[in-house]
């Protein structure tokens, strides 16, 4: 069974290449365009992953990141922070929220899919 | 009857009036140039309201190309990403197709090197059968179409890489487009003080639609180096050792 992954970005064109990039590699990609819509889909499906931007409308990503890290139920599921904010600030608070791993953008397609792979294979 | 005292403070008045009225004298002549200049500047400062409602007026129009730009390049990169897709997908299969040839390449090979067992090495057949097995050989061939399936590969890849630049664009033009609303929104309001319903309408009459669901980063930027993800994975690391250090330090205490 394919292991599932929850991308939460509010550019389309940032999903479409993490779909593409991992895909790829045999996951199943699920996509929501905000933090809110993120929460929202988790019920939904089992998501073995979850890779969000932190500058989103309605939620940003720190709050998604709080808010999985405060329900049991996704406690310990791997998030990759994956952002254009590249401060020391953004960096260290994103994975004081509960993060796993951050990347910058532009992504190196096989960045990400190592760091998928290190937490899902 | 009027005392002498009276009589004296009615000349002190008297002279006060009439310093008063020579001070007039002296101010008259500034006023009146001040009066001139004011006849020649207001039209000037009309002149200038009026530029400045104009280029208000046209701040909303320049804005929304903005918005129109994203959106258009949006659709446009998920286009390529689509075909960049697509391509891949035909990769893979013409992949699988490859494998099927290489593996009946392999049982060729397998029956060649059997019939050559059962021949005798100086034999017309063995000459004949080992002539028609060079022709059949495209391993350089076969090499050849992998490298190049390979090097499209990694192509697209790269492709991808670079379609990222959109994404950065677009964060840095909502962050004009954002800067634009806010001096727009001044000017408008300066300008409204003014008392000329010509200037007013044209500021009122346009807005900027900005779009809520938009958050962006002002200060992204397409840097493809790798130097940029290595100072995150120091600043990360750093943290990670921070914190398991306080773990350890909390479990002895």
């Amino acid at each position: 069974m394919k292991k599932v992954i929850l991308i939460a970005d509010d550019s389309p064109t940032i999903r479409k290449f993490v779909s593409f990039s991992l895909t790829m590699q045999g996951f199943e990609v699920i996509s929501a365009c905000d933090g809110m819509e993120a929460i929202e889909l988790l019920p939904s499906k089992k998501v073995d992953l979850i890779i969000t931007d932190l500058n989103m409308p309605n939620l940003d990503g720190f709050e998604l990141i709080k808010s999985i890290r405060e329900n049991l139920a996704y406690g310990d599921v791997p998030i990759i922070i994956l952002s254009s904010l590249a401060g020391s600030e953004e960096i260290e608070r994103g994975m004081s929220c509960g993060a796993n791993s951050y990347l910058v953008k532009p992504f190196d397609p096989k960045r990400i899919q190592y760091e998928v792979a290190k937490y899902l294979n | 009857m009027q005392t002498p005292t009276n009589m004296s403070q009615i000349f002190d008045k008297l002279n006060d009036l009439k310093d008063i009225f020579r001070f007039g004298e002296r101010i008259v002549p500034i006023i009146q140039s001040l009066i001139s200049f004011m006849r020649d500047v207001v039209p000037l400062l009309e002149s200038i309201n009026t530029s400045i409602a104009d280029s208000t007026s046209q701040m909303p129009k320049a804005a929304n190309q903005i918005n129109n730009v994203t959106s258009a390049t949006e659709l446009a990169t998920t286009e390529i990403l689509d075909l960049v897709d697509d391509i891949s997908n035909e990769l893979v299969v013409v992949d699988g197709i490859f494998q099927k040839i290489l593996e009946k390449r392999s049982k060729k090979d397998e029956l060649y090197k059997k019939l050559f067992e059962t021949l005798n090495k100086d034999s017309e057949e063995y000459k004949l059968i080992n002539e028609i097995y060079q022709l059949d050989d495209h391993n350089g061939i076969f090499d050849d179409i992998k490298s190049k399936m390979q090097k499209i590969n990694d192509d697209t890849y790269k492709i991808t890489l670079s379609l990222q630049v959109q994404d950065i664009t677009a964060q840095q033009l909502a962050a004009v487009t954002h800067l634009i609303e806010q001096v727009h929104g001044k000017l408008a309001s300066l300008v409204n003080d003014i008392e000329h319903a010509e200037i007013k309408d044209k500021i009122t009459d346009k807005h900027i639609v900005i779009d809520e669901h938009v958050s962006f980063d002002p200060n992204a930027r397409y840097d493809k180096s790798e130097e940029r993800q290595q100072t995150v994975d120091n600043i990360v690391d750093d943290q990670k050792r921070k914190a398991s250090q306080e773990e350890i330090d909390k479990l002895f205490s």
